[in-house]
């Protein structure tokens, strides 16, 4: 965001926690950029932090579970239970997909509420619009994909017209407008998903730095101690935000292959 | 009253307005929530998941004009 020039108040200064900053300078190829960014860094980190989880459970297992093999399953369980267990036989495969975006949602939220030094560039990469549309373009593929295998084109195309039962006459007229807003729905899935993540990530972010902001420019006791215990409670919510986030992505997600594969049910 | 102090302007008062909608509906959805699982506890399960699917959609609303809020105060 474009926070730099605007005056020096601390406030200001706090909010610096949400620019990107360039780390390794790759010359751009075309309009695309390649250079390693601390968003880019602490992607990295949590996609590494997700693998080596499952990696190291899954060379562990025992008859008498510990601590991390007991957590694996409890996620494990949920995913192929509540949340693709919904779809029934036709989606066990999803939990794969589904496992691997709660997971690593709920990695990239936690790591971002850790408070850390200024040299590690801190960084939130959920904070960040492109990388939650990335993994709702993922889910959009993946939703378009199983509505085509399953039913072909024509078949697909099909259940987006007028529902069966509504009188001739009335159909043709009907089939347009039905056309036109399962369309648009359609590409609005992605957005309100990525959005939705983005949008509550960042707003607590940006209401804690606030409020750090105020501690550091107003040094009196008037501030320092409703700033600071809002600062706790912001942060205790803001745990619980990112359990809630991650599930409801991936929820969504389910729910919307979900209504790809019985399209026109 | 130049465009930057309107743009401000605008994303205060759109970022209050488009809070009114979701608490309302947010509200309600409790309410109803509360009342459903008050009635039938064994059933609170599905109850439960059906109130996140909806509290995530009535969210969203407010989150559309946040985001509009922040491309009004520093892109635009």
């Amino acid at each position: 965001m474009l926070l730099a020039e605007e005056g020096s108040s601390k406030i200001v200064e706090a909010l610096h926690e949400l620019n990107v900053q360039t780390i390794v300078s790759i010359p751009k190829v075309g309009p695309f950029d390649f250079s390693i960014s601390n968003a880019v860094i602490y992607m990295w980190a949590s996609a590494v932090i997700v693998f080596a989880f499952f990696f190291i459970v899954s060379r562990r297992l025992r008859k008498q579970p510990d601590g991390l093999q007991i957590v694996a399953e409890i996620l494990l369980n949920f995913a192929t239970g509540h949340l693709t267990g919904q779809i029934g036989e036709k989606g066990k495969k999803y939990y794969y997909l589904i496992l691997t975006i709660f997971s690593y949602i709920l990695v990239t939220n936690l790591i971002g509420l850790i408070p850390k030094p200024e040299f590690l560039r801190p960084y939130t990469p959920t904070t960040n619009i492109n990388v939650t549309f990335g993994m709702a373009m993922v889910v959009f593929c993946v939703t378009q994909f199983q509505g085509i295998s399953r039913h072909g084109v024509g078949g697909y195309m099909k259940t987006w017209l007028t529902p069966p039962g509504v009188p001739k006459a009335l159909a043709a007229p009907l089939n347009g407008i039905f056309f036109v807003v399962h369309f648009m729905g359609e590409f609005f899935k992605p957005l309100s998903l990525s959005v939705r993540l983005f949008g509550n990530t960042i707003a607590g972010h940006l209401i804690i730095l606030v409020m750090l902001g105020l501690l550091l420019e107003y040094a009196s006791a008037v501030v320092i101690i409703p700033a600071a215990l809002f600062v706790v409670i912001m942060t205790a919510f803001e745990v619980f935000v990112a359990f809630i986030q991650a599930y409801i992505f991936s929820l969504l997600s389910v729910v919307y292959i979900e209504s790809a594969i019985y399209a026109g049910h | 009253m130049d465009a930057d102090t309107a743009a401000r302007l605008a994303a205060g008062i759109g970022m209050g307005l488009a809070t009114l909608g979701p608490g309302i509906g947010i509200g309600y959805l409790t309410g109803r929530t509360s009342e459903a699982i008050a009635r039938q506890p064994e059933a609170s399960g599905d109850i439960r998941t059906a109130f996140i699917i909806g509290m995530a959609l009535t969210e969203a609303l407010a989150l559309y004009a946040f985001v509009i809020a922040i491309i009004l105060l520093f892109v635009a």
